[in-house]
This record gives C-alpha cells, structure tokens and sequence, in this order.
C-alpha cells in the first residue's frame, strides 16, 4: 500500500506531540487557566478575572524576587559563563593532563543538584562549615560570615555554588566550540607573534561568538528556572534576600495554598523567560549579517 | 469532505482524545478502589517507624487480603508540598497525619476528613479515649480525627551538665534567662540553639512569648485576623525578642540553619539550651544517647498573658473521606491504639494520648512530665502554624526572625506584618 504522502509526516510526529502536550502544553494551558481563579488545590475555584496579575504587580516581595534572580543571573554570567569560558581557554592549549583537568571541572554537572546543595550548606555551616574554619586556618578569621544568613552574603553564596556546577558545563560548550576554530587561523596567528592570550582573547573568542551567545541565553533563562540550590540551602531566606520568583510561587502554592496566585506568578515569569528568549533570538539572527557586511 | 478538512477533523478529535486522556490523568485526589490501606505521615524517627511497621505486620496477618503501605515522608516535606500532593495524587492516602487547628479545619472543608463520629462512639474506636479529647478535633459537629498524641511545640531544654559546670540553674523568669544568656556567652558557649531557616522553629518559641506579653486574648484575635498586629503590645512583645539578640541569646547562625542544624548544636554540647518541642526527647535519645538533659517552660515574661500557658497541639490521625476503605481504616486506627501498641509507642519514647497509656511501660520522665504539664496547663497557646492561618503565622515568624537576626526593629517589623497581611 502507497503511504499517504500528507497525512505520514504528521503521523511521524504524533509521539513527539503528545510527549509535548503532556509535559508541556497541558500544563501550561492549565496554569494559565488557574491563574484566573483562586483556589487552594481542592475546594471550590472561583473566577476572579485579572486579580492574581494585579495582586502580583502590587505585590512587593514578588517584584524583589525578581531583581533578586537577576542579581543572581548577572553573578552567574560571571561565575559560569565567564569562567567556563576561561577554563575552556587554558584547558584548550594542549599540554598534559588537560583531560584530566576537563573531566574533574565537569564532574559537578552530573551530581544532583539536591547533593550539590546539601554539601555547600555544610560548607558554608558557621558552626560547623568547612569555609569558615578554613578561613581560621589561614588566619583569616576577620573574613568569617554566616555566609547563608546574612542578607549581604546568602544571594552571592548560592551564586557561588551554582558557578561551582554549571562553569565545567559551559567549560564543555567552549571547548568544544573552540576545538572547532580553524587550525590555519591559530598557526597563522602564531607565525605573526600572537601569545596564548593574544589568541585566546582576539582569535578564539570572537570566532566562538555563537556558542557564546547561545551559552548566554541558556545561562539567563536557567537562572530564571534556578530553583532546587535556593530551596535547599536558604529557602528564600534569609529575611527574603535569596527569595527569587521561583521560590516564592512554590511557596505561595504548596505552602500556602494559593494556587490562583501562584499561577498567576508562573504565567508571568514564563512570559518574561520567553521574551528574553525572542530577544536573544533576534539579536542572534540579525549579528552574523553585521560582521559579514 | 476535501482530505484538508479530513486532516484537520482528525487533528482536533486526536488533539481533544488527549486532552480528555490527560483530564483523566490529573483529576487525582480519589483514593484508589483497592484492598491497599495506604498511611502517610512525617517521618516519626525510626524507633516509631518500627512500632508503625508492626502495626502494619499486625494488621495485615489479621486481614490477609489487606495490604498496608506506609508512607514516611521528609517532615517539612509533608507539612507542606507533601501531604497536598499524595492527597491530590491517584493513590491518595486512606489515613493520614495531621495537626488540629486550623489545618484540620481545612482538611475537613476540603472533604478530604471523613466523619469518624460513630467510629469513636459506637465503632472499633469507642473507649480508647477520654471523650473530652474529640472537643478539639470535631468540625462541625463531625469528629474528624483520632488524637495520637499531644505535642508541647516549645519548651526550653536545657544541657544538664552544662548548667552545672557553669553553676547555673533553669532560668524561670526573663531577667534569669537573660543573666543565664550572658553567663554562656562569656563563656563561648552557645545559649540557646535555634535552626530557624524555615521561620518555624524560633517562629513557635518567640510566638509563645509573645502571646505571654500580649495576652493570649490579643494573640488569637491578632493570628486570627480580628485586630492588626502594629499595637504597642506588639511592639513591647516584639522588644523582647530584640533583648534576646542583644544579648547574644541565639546562635549566630539561627536564621541561616534548619532544625536539624540547631539541634545538633544543642546534642554536640556547643548550645546549653534549645528551644524546641517535646519530640526532642526521641529524637535526642537516638542521636545523642549520652546527652543529660531536661526542660523548663518558658521563663515567665513580664506581660498580660497567663505566665504558666502552655504552647501546644493535639496531633492525629484523619481518615480520608474520599477512602473507599473508610471502615478498614477505622479498624486500623483501633488497632493502633491497641494496649499492646500503645506500650510499644511509649517504647519508642511517644506518650500516646489512649487511656491504656497510663498503664504498663514506662513512660519517659521528660514525656510525662510534658504531658503533665499540656494536661494541667491552665491557658494553652496554639502553635501559629497550626492553629492559625498559614499566611499569617508565616508573616509573624517572618517578622519574629527579622528581630533576631537584627534586621528590623521591633515598631518596623510588626508595621510589616501588617503590610504583609493587607
């Protein structure tokens, strides 16, 4: 039997629809539905309009937590981006062990990032943390800090850990982008004087531009998804620094049974992740036409 | 009918086929029709998980078709997303723990409490209990939960050993615990130890000295959202707990470590005092089986409250109304306050609240004494997040956590209450 030439693609793609329709469709359609009710998960729904946004424009803590996530971000470009970026540079330049090194920087990646954050609360104990009495140890004890219960501290804490895991993650993008960089272009650069850093700094970099760009998104819209690092280690505390929009509709949902609330939340933060992410899109698209000009 | 408009028909019937299966999917919150009795609750520790899974064994050799599942969860885990979540899942719990108060009070709202009045009455349940105990635990008219045990939600332990090696005593009143703060503090010990991170833990202490100066009166109208918490009384109440910060009384670390934090620094001896509930008495038994110590109340403050009350909470158990195993469920809930099984709680260092429990085993001094103490206490405080409404006893706790980590002063903190609430 001749397959049918316009109804077999569209069968080809049923699995992966309905995968995204359970895990993604579905849910989303449902939050944006919930967000015009209140409700607490079980008893009676009731429609009340554009309440939850106007409650969530109003809302103080809610609009903290996002200039809380974006400090967050903009520590993360640093602490991951910036730094898996350099550690991709000095792991690049071939010399012995650079295997070695790669494999240990990405180990963080595969552990669970629940592990991740009980070991780093541990770290950062006052009373019983390895940071602190490492600091003793080195006759640093003026630099000692209840590191996750000082609002000055908790947010650049968590940051911290989060470089700690995803910099051997973007270690691996660069790497990878950078071992792609033609070898003509180095050696050529080579022959005209060009030191490592030269090379890495006004050959490589600028020829890996896309996988940074895109490392940047991933960075930006990860950091609005951050969750589990701040459950664990601060849960939004302390006094609300480390509360980010995440954390705090969980909250408002599971905790306090808001889920009309807290959906209305969701839906704005999806918006915003999605925005940035149409951003970045466009600006990605429009940057290879301007060099090639 | 053109094959364009074919596709498209076949489109929308696949596309609402898997709406309605996913509908299916999500439209938990039934207890499944099985001969599975499913139980969840916090983790009780593992000398209570062992007397648990005997009931089970128990109940299962003398109902060989009946399976019983026990579900221990993370204890913060199921106060909050964990209970909500198995009692939405398909598999719902046919029995479950949980606090009386205002929790219980939505459970039953929210039908997922089963009416047990004629369990208790006339059922498998009846005697085991003195009637007075159902007063707390029936919504409207409706006995909705079996009583297990009364937790005391804070009192003052202290080290023993610690105390006399510094030649102090239990504080009894404000100025004492404040002198006892400075003794320890000049010493490098740790006065009290308190893992707040969840607002919770010093939430319930410093929310019981509170209603102390305010009145238990005000304390209730406050949480219940009858009168505004930014009064003089509050901001008085809240000057205390600055007193405690001044004078070092917490860990420095109190808002920045959970529970269990805290407590190992009481178990480790590098805190003389900890300020939690009388669970600490299994759970210090286990984990710091060397550790001599005992408790007092809450110092007496100088205020409106009755400076004897007890903060506190009957905890239980509730049958699922949506159980199609309600009448098993009954039967397990008698089972598990049996003689033999109440003797064998009491072993696992919990005083049930089952008449037998004043027979038999001993029960431990610490565990009686407390039970005593919630009997005969002539005011009891409920507990903020128990038995008031869970936004508003997070705002206190929030606020209450602000002035002892010396963030707000007392007059902002109770104003952000307010402005929390509105």
């Amino acid at each position: 039997m001749k397959p049918n030439r316009r109804v077999t693609p569209y069968l080809f793609l049923v699995p992966a629809m309905a995968v995204f329709g359970f895990a993604v469709l579905f849910p989303v359609v449902m939050t944006f539905a919930y967000s015009f009710t209140e409700w607490n998960g079980y008893g009676t729904m009731q429609f009340v309009g554009l309440d939850n946004y106007i409650e969530a424009a109003n809302d103080v803590l809610f609009r903290d937590s996002f200039l809380h996530v974006v400090l967050y971000i903009a520590a993360t470009i640093l602490l991951e981006v910036a730094v898996g970026l350099v550690l991709a540079g000095l792991v690049s330049v071939k010399r012995r062990g650079s295997l070695w090194f790669r494999v240990a920087i990405f180990t963080p990646v595969m552990l669970p990032m629940v592990v991740v954050a009980v070991l780093w609360a541990f770290v950062y104990n006052n009373d019983f943390g390895l940071l602190n009495a490492a600091l003793v140890n080195f006759g640093l004890e003026d630099l000692q800090r209840v590191w996750l219960g000082d609002p000055a501290t908790a947010l650049l804490a968590v940051s911290v850990v989060s470089g700690w895991v995803y910099a051997g993650f973007y270690m691996t993008i660069f790497y990878a982008a950078f071992s792609q960089v033609p070898t003509e272009v180095i050696e050529a650069a080579r022959l005209d004087g060009a030191g490592e850093w030269q090379l890495f700094r006004r050959i490589k970099v600028p020829m890996i531009r896309n996988a940074i760009t895109v490392s940047l998104l991933l960075c930006i819209t990860g950091g609005f998804q951050g969750f589990d690092l701040f459950y664990v280690m601060t849960n939004g505390g302390p006094y609300g620094a480390t509360e980010i929009p995440t954390t705090y509709l969980v909250k408002s949902v599971f905790t306090f049974g808001n889920v009309g609330y807290g959906s209305a939340m969701a839906m704005v933060l999806t918006a915003v992740v999605v925005a940035l992410g149409l951003v970045f899109a466009r600006v990605n698209r429009e940057k290879p036409e301007k060099v090639n000009a | 009918m053109t094959d364009r408009r074919k596709v498209t028909t076949g489109a929308v019937a696949a596309l609402s086929a898997t709406a309605l299966i996913l509908t299916g999917c999500s439209a938990g919150g039934g207890s499944s029709d099985d001969n599975v009795l499913r139980v969840a609750m916090g983790s009780p520790g593992e000398a209570q998980i062992r007397v648990w899974d005997d009931v089970a064994a128990q109940f299962e050799a003398a109902n060989p078709d009946v399976t019983v599942e026990m579900n221990y969860q993370n204890d913060d885990l199921y106060q909050t997303i964990g209970l909500p979540n198995l009692l939405n899942g398909r598999n719902a719990p046919d029995i479950y723990f949980e606090w009386a108060g205002a929790r219980l009070e939505q459970r039953a709202a929210d039908g997922f409490a089963a009416d047990l009045t004629e369990a208790v009455t006339t059922g498998p349940i009846a005697g085991l209990f003195d009637d007075e105990v159902f007063s707390s635990l029936t919504v409207d008219d409706a006995v909705v939960m079996v009583p297990h045990a009364a937790d005391v939600t804070n009192v003052l332990w202290y080290n023993e050993d610690i105390f006399a090696e510094n030649g102090l005593t239990p504080p009894t009143t404000w100025d004492e615990l404040l002198a006892t703060c400075d003794a320890l503090d000049a010493e490098g010990i740790i006065p009290i130890a308190s893992g707040n991170k969840d607002l919770w833990a010093a939430g319930n202490w410093l929310a019981h000295l509170t209603s102390r100066v305010v009145g238990e009166d005000v304390y209730s109208s406050a949480l219940s959202g009858e009168t505004d918490f930014d009064t003089p009384e509050w901001v008085e109440a809240f000057g205390y707990v600055k007193e405690l910060a001044d004078h070092n009384c917490v860990n420095e670390s109190a808002n920045a470590v959970d529970d269990n934090e805290g407590a190992q620094l009481f178990f480790q001896g590098k805190a003389a005092m900890h300020a939690i509930g009388s669970w600490l008495v299994s759970w210090a038994i286990d984990e710091a089986p060397g550790l001599n110590f005992d408790y007092v109340n809450l110092p007496s403050m100088p205020g409106k409250g009755n400076q004897d009350s007890v903060i506190g909470v009957v905890t239980g158990y509730v049958v699922n109304a949506k159980s199609s195993n309600q009448d098993l469920a009954a039967e397990f809930l008698a089972l598990l306050n049996s003689d033999e099984n109440v003797q064998a709680f009491i072993g696992a260092e919990l005083t049930p609240m089952a008449l037998s429990a004043s027979d038999g085993e001993e029960v431990d001094s610490r565990s009686a004494k407390l039970l005593d103490m919630l009997e005969t206490a002539p005011a009891i405080v409920l507990p903020p997040d128990n038995g008031y409404d869970l936004e508003t006893a997070n705002a206190l706790y929030a606020a209450l956590a602000e002035v002892l980590g010396g963030q707000s002063s007392p007059e902002d903190a109770v104003a952000g209450i307010d402005n929390k609430l509105s």
